[in-house]
């Protein structure tokens, strides 16, 4: 046999069937849907406060979304592994903490290396959960369960309750998050925003474009299969798991430029908040689907809603995390409802293909009973 | 390299597991171009030598090697870089991964970066050559199991694999796709992969193999050319013993109607189907996979309730819309996946027999009388033979053929007036095999009602009165026993003239 | 019998860490092994062991309820609000719990009926229904509750126990022989292993997960309402992060997170070294948080052990795929 690639070319120049159909991504939709239902948040909140519309509400919002944004996508690159990183507000505050503390022992430290010890700090904490993980068989769950208590409470005996001022920070880490890029419209592109979106698009990019994210993907959908595929399974999951770290790493950066006055208690419960970004994002916790972009916008969601609230009169800020926790429910609802649909049609639309095959496949192929309604479970059976 | 040596050789490779001993100096050579069939019995290590070929389990005494030369295999990558690839029963695909990169994502050698259009178009081309046609992109949820199959098989041939091993690969397969698969086998295996091959349908062995080894008890016991072997030699090789490939059918004295089913349907499913059940009587369900079959037996369970048509059971007519309803009418459903949906294979044998008949060991306060319970599973294991080191073992521990006695103990203990047997001897031995035959004909003898349904048609014919046949969701024919032949059921069930 | 031994080597395995702390212990305070010193222990974290109970039946389920500790606050504000406006206090007591069954039912049924994940929808009740205890109580302290209800959580009401450790005890038992002794019990573990081997088997597994976080919200209002007695007053941030302590006792008891296994005994022990071990740590002078650290590195180190046990041979699932 020759190379099957070689085979493959000369086969598919002349037997590739003409075929026009476009096939929408379940993630599109949900991205698109996403930022459909960001606009009409932004629009109510239009109607209802006055001088909604600002530019001090945009930089408002880009500045907090920047830190959501980054742990959105970071728990989203576990997830979709089918593992998860409840560690990621412990790992903010270690970072913050210890990169202040660095900072404001060390006044001439460089943004570059600031932000190594951050992104650094935080790959070496995820890498112990990783391989925690990885090769100590510990499902995620419990591993930063527990790392979200060990890092913590090693950052409070470490910080004895000090506080990282603001003013013993050198000033160009107090001054980022006002700095701006550029101006468009009377819309300030802060720095700290820019950087977030490239980050954003750079992973994303890479999750869909390179190997590694691919069988990122491959393991949750089907971690057996992934095995079976020789896919080297442990090195990838502590791979998603350091990613993870550094990128929470980065977002500790972030906080200790936005805050400045750093407690032993910063970040607490923004694993919550990730997890939940991911999940009103479109990302399934079972693992193998959602996208970064999507994860995202489950962030920046999040955060005009956070920002929005306080402003809106008839309602006071106490609502916020009622309104969140059913924005998420309705989110996974949502998502169950229009993805039996979406199996539906890509199913139907999958057979005529199929059935091009050969006439006599016509019973597999016209009546796939169980697979057009996967969640039947039970059904299985004839197909 | 040197070309006589068989491509892939097994010597004297011992495994154990804890003081068992799954693999006894066991030796088998692959050779290029060949179809070499595996035969055996459960537990007598197949499987666990597929997972020592595949780098899953390291053999603990032995050498394998490839070309003459020997290697080590310590995981599944290494496997993949010296050409030996595994296809399973059951596809393993990753259902949220386009068809493309289901064939792709083992690839070590296409770079760190993903040409998605280059990669569709090799997968596309790579499906082409096995007469398949599904868009690459899609993703690979949602297809049938033959395309799942086939999507694997495209995998192999990407990869180069020198050694193909399929495990079971016909199984869940309708008789139209077992031939396109064997196409495929052979157009493999005419391009110089040595295909290793097992299953416990020796009718595909004989038409495929090119040599035939039988396992039997962990250890090597023959290997011959396809023409030297007879089926009675084969099969008791395997069993260790002489045994007759027909088992002794008693006369069946079928009673009143117990259920009858009139014009039964459900969207998408099955439609029209109508018939009588009498007591004491066995109704085989012919068809091809996917037909069907399984379908109505769900309706009549209540898992996938019925959505027209009427069902009496005893004169009277009744709805089942849930399992629980069906089971107080006297209905029972002995599932054809015993892995997913018929046992609970951590727990114990005793707790999986008296699952769906909990109700009958609970005393009034709620609680499970345990004595009562073990009283019940013991009798079934003695009444079955089940064998097992004790009740209280968890049931996955049990061999495959002892799992199905447990199962259909389990559905027994519900005192059903209807049993509906759905493949209840698909992947168990011979011996099983015919344990499970004798069951049902004194089932029947003792006037319970029986569905059979079953994709192997002498099984079928054997074991039934009467034959229901389906295609397509709709009933294309019903034989008595004496109208059943082979050629009018396959007739009914493929719908060619 | 080696194979009861294995069985239940988990649970000797706890027994002994156990023994060895509350020895080490002895060895350090000549008053731990008082009575009192133990009814203390208890007392001072009875709502977490009581939640405990209801979430090991939901994880043995297969399931997860994060949303225990916002539901403890929301019914502690229930409570807080319902008497601030003047509804009698046994009543407000009565409202408090039917809400926080309501909230678990609410997510007990759409994680029946849409089959969506418990880790999301619970995770959704966490926010959610912390948001409802803010919406209730805003940044406010309430207060001034009656005298006779203070006293569950401190007065002793049956010897030197308090109303709320007998409380605990009783539903200990009560849970045990309902989880390893009778028909629902039975039906939790087969759907925590296999829910399609249930459905099959005519278990109406929909209504034993809504029975289950039904059971999981009234638990957690029941605690609530005992956290409400034993501060003297309810503020919306009560309990917050307690899901974590609660989840880490079932898990150190051997319960698996994927459902299926583990015993009520074995969490009763991990309960036990939880709190023995903070005690201990205490009278050690470590601090409360290094005290958690403490407790999340014996979580892992626990499932670790497990695993290492695991790799003896006669791996369990091999011969599971074997035969």
């Amino acid at each position: 046999m020759s190379t099957a690639a070689d085979v493959a070319r000369l086969d598919g120049a002349r037997n590739r069937p003409g075929r026009t159909a476009v096939w929408i991504r379940p993630e599109r939709v949900k991205e698109l849907s996403l930022l459909g239902v960001i606009v009409v948040a932004l629009l109510v909140f239009g109607f209802l406060v006055d001088d909604y519309f600002s530019g001090r509400f945009f930089n408002r919002v880009t500045t907090s979304v920047a830190i959501t944004a980054v742990l959105a996508v970071a728990q989203t690159m576990v997830i979709v592994t089918r593992n998860i990183d409840l560690s990621v507000g412990s790992i903010v505050g270690v970072t913050a903490y210890l990169t202040g503390q660095f900072a404001s022992s060390n006044p001439s430290t460089s943004p570059a290396v600031a932000i190594a010890i951050a992104v650094g700090l935080g790959a070496l904490l995820g890498a112990i959960n990783g391989v925690i993980v990885a090769y100590g068989r510990v499902p995620a769950i419990i591993t930063t369960l527990g790392t979200l208590a060990i890092y913590r409470s090693w950052l409070i005996s470490h910080g004895e309750g000090r506080t990282i001022t603001a003013d013993s920070l050198p000033s160009w880490v107090v001054d980022l998050p006002t700095r701006t890029v550029f101006t468009i419209g009377g819309l300030d592109i802060r720095v700290v925003f820019a950087v977030v979106i490239v980050v954003v698009a750079v992973l994303q990019i890479a999750m869909q474009r390179l190997r590694w994210g691919r069988r990122l993907y491959a393991i949750g959908s089907n971690p057996e299969a992934a095995a079976q595929a020789g896919l080297p399974t442990r090195r990838l999951v502590l791979g998603a798991f350091i990613a993870c770290g550094a990128l929470s790493g980065f977002a500790g950066f972030l906080f200790l430029s936005r805050f400045g006055n750093i407690t032993v208690v910063a970040g607490q419960g923004l694993e919550l908040d990730s997890v939940a970004a991911a999940v009103v994002g479109g990302v399934s916790v079972l693992g193998g689907s959602g996208t970064l972009v999507g994860a995202f916008l489950g962030a920046v969601l999040i955060d005009v809603l956070d920002q929005s609230l306080v402003r809106v009169p008839q309602v006071s800020e106490f609502w916020r995390n009622a309104i969140l926790g059913a924005l998420i429910l309705a989110a996974v609802i949502a998502d169950v409802v229009v993805g039996r649909r979406f199996r539906r049609r890509w199913s139907a639309e999958a057979r005529p293909h199929t059935k091009v095959d050969s006439s006599t496949d016509a019973p597999d192929t016209t009546k796939v009973p169980a697979l057009t309604a996967p969640e039947q479970g039970g059904e299985a059976g004839d197909a | 390299m040197n070309d006589t040596a068989p491509v892939l050789a097994m010597r004297g490779i011992c495994k154990w597991f804890g003081a068992t001993r799954a693999l006894d100096e066991v030796s088998l050579e692959l050779h290029r171009g060949e179809v070499h069939a595996l035969v055996g019995e459960n537990g007598a290590g197949k499987s666990t030598l597929i997972k020592v070929m595949t780098g899953i389990y390291p053999p603990d005494e032995g050498a394998v090697l490839v070309d003459g030369e020997p290697v080590s295999l310590r995981s599944a990558a290494d496997a993949q870089r010296l050409g030996i690839g595994a296809i399973y029963q059951e596809p393993l695909i990753f259902p949220d991964l386009s068809v493309a990169e289901n064939i792709f994502i083992g690839h070590q050698d296409q770079g760190r970066v993903v040409r998605w259009r280059q990669m569709c178009a090799d997968a596309e081309a790579i499906l082409a050559r096995l007469d398949v046609h599904i868009d690459p992109r899609a993703p690979a949820s949602g297809l049938p199991v033959a395309t799942q199959q086939a999507i694997e098989i495209a995998k192999a041939i990407s990869l180069d694999v020198r050694v193909l091993i399929m495990d079971e690969p016909t199984a869940a397969l309708s008789a139209h796709e077992v031939d396109r698969l064997f196409r495929q086998v052979r157009q493999l295996r005419d391009s110089g992969v040595a295909v290793l091959f097992i299953s416990h349908r020796l009718d595909e062995v004989f038409e495929i193999a090119d040599r035939v080894s039988v396992f039997r008890d962990g250890r090597h016991v023959s290997t011959d050319a396809r023409d030297d072997v007879t089926r009675p030699r084969l099969i008791a090789a395997m069993v260790g013993r002489q045994m007759s490939d027909f088992y002794a059918r008693h006369e069946h004295h079928a009673g009143e109607v117990i259920l009858r089913v009139r014009d039964l349907g459900r969207t998408g499913k099955f439609a029209g189907v109508s018939f009588d059940l009498r007591r004491g009587e066995v109704l085989g369900l012919a068809g091809l996979v996917g037909a069907g079959r399984t379908d109505i037996a769900l309706a009549l369970f209540g898992i996938a309730p019925a959505e027209t048509g009427t069902i009496e059971l005893d004169g009277r007519s009744v709805e089942i819309d849930t399992p629980r309803q069906a089971l107080d009418h006297g209905i029972a459903y002995l599932s054809e996946d015993r892995r997913h949906v018929g046992l609970s294979l951590p727990q114990s044998v005793t707790a999986n027999i008296t699952l769906p008949s909990l109700r009958r060991y609970v005393s009034r306060l709620g609680l499970v009388d345990g004595a009562a319970e073990r009283s019940a599973a013991e009798r079934f294991r003695r009444q079955l033979s089940i064998r097992t080191a004790g009740l209280s073992q968890p049931v996955g521990l049990l061999s495959g053929g002892n799992q199905q006695k447990t199962m259909l103990a389990k559905w027994l203990n519900t005192e059903p007036a209807v049993l509906i047997l759905d493949e209840p001897t698909r992947g168990i031995d011979v011996g099983a095999k015919a344990d499970v035959h004798q069951i049902i004909d004194e089932l029947a003898r003792s006037g319970m009602a029986i569905v059979l349904i079953s994709s192997d048609l002498p099984e079928v014919l054997a074991v039934s009165d009467r034959v229901l046949v389906m295609r397509e969701g709709e009933q294309t024919g019903m034989f008595d026993r004496i109208e059943a032949t082979q050629e009018r059921v396959m007739t009914a069930a493929v719908g060619v003239a | 019998m080696p194979e009861a031994l294995r069985e239940r080597s988990w649970e000797l395995l706890l027994a002994v860490i156990l023994v060895g702390t509350i020895v080490y212990n002895a060895t350090q305070s000549p008053v731990y092994l008082d009575v009192d010193n133990f009814v203390n222990l208890f007392r001072l974290s009875i709502e977490k062991v009581i939640v405990a109970v209801a979430m090991t039946f939901v994880i043995i389920n297969g399931e997860i309820d994060l949303s225990v500790a916002s539901v403890m606050a929301f019914a502690a504000c229930v409570l807080a609000a319902a008497h601030e406006s003047g509804v009698p206090f046994g009543l407000a007591i009565a409202i408090a719990l039917a809400a926080a069954a309501s909230a678990g039912f609410v997510q007990g049924l759409v994680v029946a009926r849409t089959g969506i994940s418990s880790l999301v929808v619970t995770l959704a009740g966490l926010i959610g229904f912390r948001g409802a205890a803010r919406i209730l109580l805003e940044d406010r302290s309430v207060g001034e509750f009656p005298d006779w209800f203070g006293d569950l959580g401190r007065a002793d009401f049956l010897g030197p126990m308090p109303f709320a450790l007998v409380l605990f005890l009783v539903m200990l038992v009560v849970g045990g022989v309902i989880l390893h002794r009778s028909s629902f019990g039975r039906r939790v573990y087969v759907i925590g292993n296999n829910a399609d081997v249930a459905r099959f088997s005519g278990i109406d597994v929909a209504r034993v997960k809504l029975v289950l976080f039904t059971a999981s919200g009234l638990v957690a209002g029941l605690a609530g309402v005992l956290f409400a007695a034993r501060l003297g007053s309810v503020r919306a941030n009560i309990g917050e992060g307690f899901e974590l302590d609660i989840i880490t006792m079932v898990l150190l008891g051997g319960v698996s997170i994927f459902g299926g296994s583990g015993t009520l005994l074995g969490v009763a022990l991990a309960i036990c070294i939880v709190l023995n071990l903070r005690n201990g740590l205490g009278l050690a002078n470590v601090e409360a948080n290094t005290q958690t650290g403490v407790i999340g590195a014996l979580l892992i180190v626990s499932v670790l052990a497990q695993n290492l046990l695991d790799r003896l041979p006669l791996r369990r699932r091999e011969v599971e795929a074997e035969a």
